[in-house]
């Protein structure tokens, strides 16, 4: 490999992912700590499953993690359940109804919905799960929502939360990539397949490789 | 009105969970967290975005409901597959 494929490979391991994780394990032991019942909620997209992956999709499997931190099933969703069950074929849940389950749920406990990699999500997918969201907040104020997403999806996301988003570029920093790198020497260390002298010099090389990017 | 909830909770709980989703984000979750990289990315959790996005109580009409982190990673999802 070559020294800008090299770097091109270290970007690349260095996914929204390791953000995304990173934020929910960290809501969850805050609130474990604090001994607070929080809700976390989180969704992966893949733009490789794509056509699992609808508004109602996504938005049903946040409720199901919502419904989860409740040590019981509120009344509300067994009460809907029961409903449902009585019609033909049991009809699944709509877009609307598990939106209304949702923002309901999510006024009584603070309530975190982390949404990763959204440019991975069909367009018009992207929009319906962005008008939910929206709707949800408006309905709960305990609720906050975290997204990752490439650059290009920031305007849409701008348009659906005009009145209250912060906004963070999260673009591999030169710290981030000498994390990873002492991290991945470590593995090789351990497996005797990097000596000393080559540890340092990568380590020297590292910020003169990143420094134009 | 309720009170066939105690007969069989946990098969109950189940079905409901499964018609709410079919989908396991949770595992995927799972999955991901024992690939992640100790120290990157633990810089966002002490910008000021970050903190007062988290620990907002809601109350406020300034307080930001919604934080998109932008970025040109994830090329590389497949290394995590």
């Amino acid at each position: 490999m070559s020294e800008s494929e090299e770097a091109q490979h270290w970007i690349s391991a260095l996914t929204s992912y390791n953000f995304s994780s990173l934020v929910v394990d960290t809501l969850c032991d805050e609130a474990g700590e604090a001994g607070e019942d929080i809700a976390v909620a989180c969704f992966y997209f893949d733009s490789t499953v794509q056509k699992e992956h609808s508004a109602a999709a996504v938005l049903g499997a946040l409720l199901k993690q919502v419904v989860g931190s409740f040590e019981q099933i509120p009344e509300e969703i067994t009460d809907a359940f029961r409903r449902h069950k009585k019609l033909i074929g049991g009809r699944e849940l709509q877009l609307p109804g598990i939106v209304k389950m949702l923002g309901s749920l999510s006024s009584t406990r603070r309530t975190f919905l982390c949404l990763d990699a959204l440019d991975e999500c069909a367009v018009t997918d992207r929009a319906k799960v962005l008008l939910s969201l929206k709707k949800i907040i408006k309905m709960s104020r305990t609720t906050r929502v975290f997204i990752t997403g490439r650059p290009y999806v920031a305007s849409e996301v701008g348009k659906h939360f005009s009145e209250g988003i912060a906004l963070v570029s999260i673009s591999a920093r030169t710290v981030d990539i000498i994390q990873y790198i002492y991290a991945k020497i470590a593995e090789d260390a351990n497996s005797g397949e990097m000596d000393e002298r080559l540890e340092e010099e990568i380590m020297k090389k590292i910020p003169e490789i990143f420094s134009d990017m | 009105m309720h009170n066939d909830h105690d007969i069989a909770l946990t098969g109950v709980q189940s079905e409901i969970l499964t018609w709410l989703s079919p989908l396991e984000p949770h595992l995927r979750h799972h999955d991901i967290r024992t690939n992640r990289v100790e120290g990157v990315g633990e810089w966002l959790l002490g910008t000021e975005e970050f903190r007062s996005w988290n620990n907002g109580d809601g109350q406020a009409e300034s307080q930001k409901a919604t934080m998109f982190c932008s970025g040109n990673l994830g090329v590389g999802k497949t290394y995590i597959r």
